[in-house]
C-alpha cells in the first residue's frame, strides 16, 4: 500500500511541492500502479530473460571526437546566480553543531 | 590501537584520458575558463540524449584487464538520483547492477612484503562538476561556486574489498594503482587536478572478531599523504570513541588538511535514497569478445612484472628496480643503455644521480649520448668528476660526449712523466709548507694534492698524484 507519508517522502526526494489535494490524488494513482505491479508479479517469467531496456537496440558508440561547446555566457544564463564565470549556490551542508 | 583491528576499503575514481566527455562531445581539458566546456547534454537540459564514447568503454575494460578482472560483455547503465549542486541533471549515469568489470586484484609491496587486495568491481560513470567552496572547507562555506567543465568526463570507479588493514597499506595500494593506471595510459591520475580521487571507508572491530564495525566514509582526500593521515586520525578517533564505551556513527566525514582532522559532513535534508533504476536513455553495452581480446593484447607489461624482471634478469636491487619502475621514462632509457653492454648497476646509478635532477629540468638525453658518456668513464678516458662536467654541458650543447671531452681538453692525466714536473713545481713554490708538513702538520697534505689538481685543471689521476707526492715528500 501507498500511504500519505510515502507520497510526501517521494515528493520531497523529487523536490516537488504538492498541495493536500494533490497528495490525495497521487496516493490513489500510485496505489493503482502498485496493484498493477502486483498483478504482473503473478505471471510466471521463470523462462524469460530479464529486460534492461524498453526498446531492443544494440549499443551505438560514438568516436572520441570533440565538438564545439556552448558559449560561456549562454551556459551561465541558465542559472539564477552567477559569479566570475561560475554558478553560485547556497550552503551545501549543515553547520557543525 | 592494540584492542582493535582496522578494516579499510577504498573507492577510487579515475578520470579517463579521453579527448571528449563520456556522453557528449565537449572537451575534457583541464584548466579552461569555468563553464566553457559545456553543452545541453552535460548540463542536463531537457530533451537531450547521451551517446557513449567508445574510448571510455575501451579504457574501462583495459583497466579491468590490467587488474585481473572478469570483463562482462553485457553491462548496463543505471540512473542514480540525488540533488547536489555539482550534478546538473540531478542524477548520475553510472553502472549499478551490471558493472563492466568484477573480481580483480592488485598486488603491491609494503616494506618488502607482498600484499594482495581484491578489487570487487570497476564500473563506468560520469564525473560531477567541480565545487569551489567560499570557506576553508565545505563545512564552513556560506556559498560555493560551480564549474561544470568537469561534469560528464568519463570515470571509472574502482571498489576494493575491505581487506586493507593499515593507513600506510592504503597509501601504498593507491600509489601502486596510480602507477598501473599510468602504465596502461588510461588516465593522467593527477591527484592535485582531481583526475585521481579516493574515498576511504574505515571501521574498527575488536581484535580477532569477524563482525565488522560501523564504517565511516572519508572524503576530500586530495593526496596520498592526506589518505594516510586521515585514516590514522580516524583510526585513533574511532578507537577512542569505542574504548570510551561510545558508538561510532555511520556517516560521511571530510578531511580538513589544515586542521589535520576529519569532520562530520551531515548533508541537509534526508538520508540518501538514490532510487536507482535502469537508465532509459542508454541501451546496455554488448561488447564484442574479439574487441575485448584486442584491448587485452594492448595491455603492456605492468609495474610488478617489470619489477620482477629487473630484479631477476638484470640483478638489480629492490631499491634500484623500484626507482626504474616508478619512473617509466628512466626505465626505457635503462633498457636502451643496458643493451649496449654497460654494467647494469652503473647505468642505474648514473640515471638516479645528477642525471635525474638535470633530466627533470631539461628533458631526457638520448640513450646513445648516455652510453657514450658512460663508456668514456668505463674505459678510463675521463674521471667521474669530469663526467659530471660533460653531463651538464650535454644538456645545453649539441655536441656528443666525446666531442665535449676533446673540445675542453678533458682527459685523465695519469702519465707520471707529465705529473712529476708539476708536483716538483708545486713543492718548490711552497718550501715553508713542505717543512711544516714534514714536521708533522699532516693536514697540509691535502693542500698539495689540491694544488696539483688545480695546476692540471683537475685532469690528474688522484691515485697517481698520491703515489708521486708521497714519493717526493719522503725524499
Amino acid at each position: 500500500m501507498i500511504d500519505r507519508q510515502d507520497v510526501i517522502r517521494m515528493a520531497r526526494l523529487a523536490r516537488l511541492e504538492l498541495s493536500e489535494a494533490e497528495i490525495d490524488q497521487y496516493q490513489q494513482d500510485l496505489a493503482g500502479f502498485v496493484s498493477s505491479g502486483r498483478k504482473l508479479q503473478q505471471v510466471d517469467v521463470s523462462a524469460v530473460e530479464g529486460t534492461s531496456h524498453a526498446v531492443v537496440v544494440t549499443h551505438e558508440l560514438r568516436k572520441d571526437e570533440v565538438a564545439e561547446s556552448l558559449p560561456q555566457d549562454l551556459v551561465l544564463s541558465t542559472g539564477p546566480d552567477v559569479s566570475d564565470g561560475f554558478f553560485r549556490v547556497p550552503r551545501i551542508v549543515e553547520e557543525q553543531e | 590501537m592494540t584492542n582493535f583491528d582496522t578494516v579499510i576499503g577504498l573507492e577510487i575514481h579515475v578520470a579517463l584520458l579521453t579527448e571528449s566527455k563520456f556522453l557528449c562531445s565537449c572537451k575534457t581539458s583541464f584548466g579552461a575558463p569555468p563553464n566553457s566546456q559545456c553543452c545541453p547534454v552535460c548540463l542536463g537540459l531537457p530533451g537531450t540524449l547521451p551517446l557513449i564514447n567508445e574510448k571510455a568503454v575501451e579504457y574501462g575494460a583495459k583497466a579491468g584487464l590490467a587488474l585481473g578482472c572478469e570483463i562482462h560483455y553485457f553491462s548496463r547503465f543505471d540512473r542514480k538520483n540525488y540533488f547536489y549542486p555539482d550534478l546538473p541533471k540531478a542524477y548520475q549515469i553510472t553502472q549499478d547492477a551490471f558493472p563492466l568489470c568484477t573480481n580483480g586484484f592488485l598486488e603491491y609491496y609494503v616494506d618488502d612484503q607482498l600484499f594482495r587486495t581484491e578489487i570487487t568491481r570497476i564500473h563506468l560513470e560520469e564525473e560531477a562538476g567541480k565545487l569551489i567552496h567560499s570557506g576553508q572547507s565545505i563545512v564552513d562555506s556560506e556559498y560555493s561556486l560551480v564549474d561544470y567543465n568537469r561534469a560528464g568526463i568519463p570515470l571509472i570507479e574502482i571498489v576494493t574489498a575491505p581487506d586493507i588493514h593499515h593507513p600506510k597499506q592504503a597509501r601504498l595500494f593507491l600509489e601502486q594503482l596510480r602507477l598501473l593506471m599510468r602504465y596502461i595510459g588510461v588516465s593522467d591520475t593527477k591527484m592535485e587536478e582531481g583526475s585521481l580521487r579516493c574515498d576511504a571507508n574505515i571501521s574498527l572491530k575488536p581484535k580477532g572478531s569477524s563482525v565488522l564495525g560501523t564504517k565511516v566514509e572519508i572524503k576530500n582526500l586530495n593526496s596520498f599523504r592526506a589518505l594516510e593521515r586521515a585514516l590514522e586520525y580516524e583510526e585513533l578517533r574511532q578507537s577512542q570513541v569505542l574504548s570510551g564505551g561510545g558508538v561510532v556513527r555511520q556517516e560521511s566525514r571530510t578531511w580538513d588538511e589544515r586542521a589535520g582532522k576529519t569532520m562530520s559532513m551531515r548533508s541537509k535534508g534526508d538520508a540518501p535514497d538514490y532510487r536507482i533504476f535502469p537508465e532509459p536513455d542508454l541501451p546496455p553495452l554488448n561488447l564484442d569478445p574479439v574487441w575485448v581480446e584486442l584491448i587485452a593484447a594492448n595491455v603492456p607489461e605492468l609495474p610488478l612484472a617489470r619489477l620482477r624482471r629487473l630484479e631477476r634478469d638484470y640483478g638489480l636491487s629492490r631499491y634500484d628496480a623500484t626507482f626504474l619502475v616508478n619512473y617509466p621514462e628512466f626505465c626505457e632509457l635503462f633498457f636502451q643503455v643496458a643493451e649496449r653492454g654497460l654494467g647494469y648497476e652503473d647505468v642505474v646509478n648514473f640515471l638516479m644521480g645528477d642525471y635525474a635532477r638535470l633530466a627533470r629540468e631539461k628533458g631526457h638525453l638520448s640513450a646513445e649520448r648516455i652510453s657514450e658518456l658512460l663508456t668514456l668513464v668505463d674505459e678510463g678516458t675521463i674521471s667521474q668528476g669530469q663526467a659530471k662536467e660533460v653531463l651538464s654541458s650535454l644538456f645545453s650543447s649539441g655536441l656528443s660526449p666525446r666531442e665535449i671531452v676533446q673540445e675542453r681538453g678533458l682527459e685523465v692525466v695519469d702519465d707520471p712523466g707529465r705529473l712529476e714536473p708539476v708536483i716538483r713545481e708545486v713543492l718548490a713554490a711552497n718550501p715553508d709548507l713542505v717543512r711544516r708538513l714534514q714536521d708533522g702538520e699532516t693536514k697540509l697534505y691535502s693542500f698539495f694534492v689540491g694544488q696539483v689538481m688545480r695546476a692540471t685543471q683537475g685532469k690528474a689521476d688522484p691515485e697517481v698524484v698520491h703515489k708521486l707526492l708521497r714519493g717526493e715528500l719522503g725524499k
